[in-house]
């Protein structure tokens, strides 16, 4: 019976669908984390009786054909690339953008990767790290006594080094930016790698052609709206709900079907 | 003859049609742009098995035959979902989009930018505007779609807007008789020409939900899960009643 394998992808796609809800909700509070939304389309039709096909010779052609679809695929899981919200954290290597781009940080294994995550720390060569101790490109090194350290809107770095009184410019964080940002492949660690989907990065300094302005002492909190996902969840364990009713239904139409033979 | 089990064959098999076609429904509860499928039966008369020459004349013999499958076009509930890239449409008009296999349309309007910067579907489809496909520039930004389907952008820091394309909007006279070419994607018969749609608009940030009624189909299934079931019953007393006249009639006196 082709309704209970129609229903089989239902169920399947609903259960796809809460986990990519679940993934949402436990990044609720993960900086600089994008949502993602799991796409559905329909899965092909068979023609039994293809519409438009003469009936007679005298012209006469069928109104509607009988089609019948075999279920539901799912076609991707897209992030929603919006802005979150900035939280004011007052910790000055905390760096929000404010506009597209991504911060580029070096891989231990030489790849390069992608973030909006600018919770920074200072490693102890003094260089400018992600939390995860990944150096942040192009390199910033501070020196052993510097202090007072300002982020410009610009991304220029400067700190007031020893007993100066003015502060030193040591360096420009540069952003990138990508055609298709929803195309970018999430590697957890809230980095993201460069793919064919998102096009080659575009690199620049914030606060020009887009790329947005930094923001020191804020992070970008995470774009997941809860009443969003909660009703999302609802939906999606009704809809998995039907599907197994579907099922338990065709199983009572085949029972009444191997009743026949006593 | 035994008719009346192939009269109650000719009824299961339509059912377990419309049982698929509900299913088909139900899985696609979530579907962006799905539009619900209804099944159209009919009584098909058997002309061989009639004699008028008895005294009480044979009863005209009618099988059930799906004869056709029709979508339900009714528009679908709307979800905000704020993303720049979500449109839906409010009217009867589709999106025109450019497949492999020639020009399909479809009211599923959760977009995409491809690696080129061509908005396309979900399954990398070019979004066909009034002029082909739409292209944004990189640093593109602030995209809006206004209500005609005009894509406006902001480019870099300037501050004038820069205008990427007109969505085109297209309408059937008879979209019932589109064929579904899964996908979310609508197919044009052979001699059915869209044409241009003025009077539908678009709506930017919104996503057109399934269109399928979960109480409707609920109720249909357990119709059709009951009704099957009671013909494997009548089916069942046919047998029982033909044994009894095998065991009876056949019965040699002792």
């Amino acid at each position: 019976m082709r309704a209970l394998h129609t229903a089989a992808t239902g169920m399947m796609a609903q259960e796809l669908n809460v986990q990519v809800i679940a993934n949402n909700m436990a990044n609720m509070r993960t900086t600089g984390y994008k949502r993602q939304r799991a796409e559905f389309q329909d899965l092909l039709y068979q023609q039994m009786r293809r519409g438009g096909t003469q009936t007679s010779t005298q012209g006469n052609i069928l109104p509607a054909g009988l089609e019948l679809g075999a279920g539901v695929k799912t076609v991707g899981t897209p992030r929603i690339m919006s802005q979150g919200n900035l939280l004011p954290t007052e910790k000055d290597l905390d760096v929000a953008i404010r506009g597209e781009g991504f911060f580029r940080i070096l891989l231990p294994d030489g790849r390069t990767a992608y973030t909006r995550d600018g919770s920074f720390e200072m490693d102890a060569q003094g260089r400018l790290t992600t939390a995860q101790g990944n150096v942040v490109q192009p390199g910033i090194t501070f020196p052993q006594n510097a202090h007072d350290i300002q982020i410009n809107v610009q991304g220029q770095v400067y700190a007031t080094v020893g007993t100066e009184t003015n502060p030193t410019l040591l360096g420009q964080i540069e952003l990138s930016m990508f055609v298709n940002k929803a195309g970018l492949q999430a590697i957890g660690d809230n980095l993201y790698l460069e793919t064919p989907a998102s096009g080659p990065p575009q690199n620049g300094t914030p606060n020009t052609d887009g790329y947005g302005d930094l923001q020191q002492g804020n992070l970008e909190q995470a774009n997941v709206e809860p009443v969003k996902e909660i009703s999302d969840l609802i939906a999606a364990q009704r809809a998995y709900e039907m599907n197994s009713k579907v099922i338990s239904a065709c199983n009572e139409m085949l029972s009444a079907t191997a009743n026949l033979t006593r | 003859m035994e008719n009346n089990l192939l009269v109650g064959l000719s009824r299961q098999m339509a059912l377990q049609r419309e049982m698929d076609v509900i299913a088909n429904n139900i899985a696609n509860v979530a579907t962006a742009g799905y539009k619900a499928d209804g099944n159209v039966f009919e009584q098909y008369i058997d002309p061989v098995a009639r004699s008028d020459r008895f005294a009480a004349p044979d009863q005209h013999l009618s099988f059930v035959l799906d004869r056709a499958s029709w979508h339900d076009m009714s528009p679908g509930p709307l979800q905000a979902t704020g993303n720049p890239l979500d449109v839906a449409i409010d009217g009867n008009a589709f999106l025109a989009v450019q497949t492999p296999n020639g020009e399909r349309y479809t009211r599923n309007g959760a977009l995409q930018i491809n690696a080129q910067g061509t908005l396309v579907t979900g399954e990398g489809y070019a979004v066909l505007g009034e002029g082909g496909p739409i292209t944004f520039q990189q640093g593109d930004r602030d995209i809006v779609v206004n209500r005609e389907g005009t894509i406006t952008v902001r480019e870099g820091n300037n501050i004038p807007e820069a205008q990427r394309g007109k969505l085109r909007l297209v309408s059937f006279a008879q979209p019932g008789q589109l064929r579904k070419d899964g996908s979310s994607l609508f197919a044009a018969p052979a001699g059915m020409a869209p044409q241009a749609d003025t009077t539908a608009s678009v709506v930017q940030g919104a996503i057109e939900k399934s269109n399928v009624s979960a109480v409707t189909q609920m109720t249909r299934m357990i119709e059709v899960t009951r009704s099957y079931t009671h013909v494997a019953g009548l089916l069942q007393q046919q047998s029982d009643l033909r044994r009894t006249a095998i065991e009876r009639l056949a019965d040699v006196p002792a």
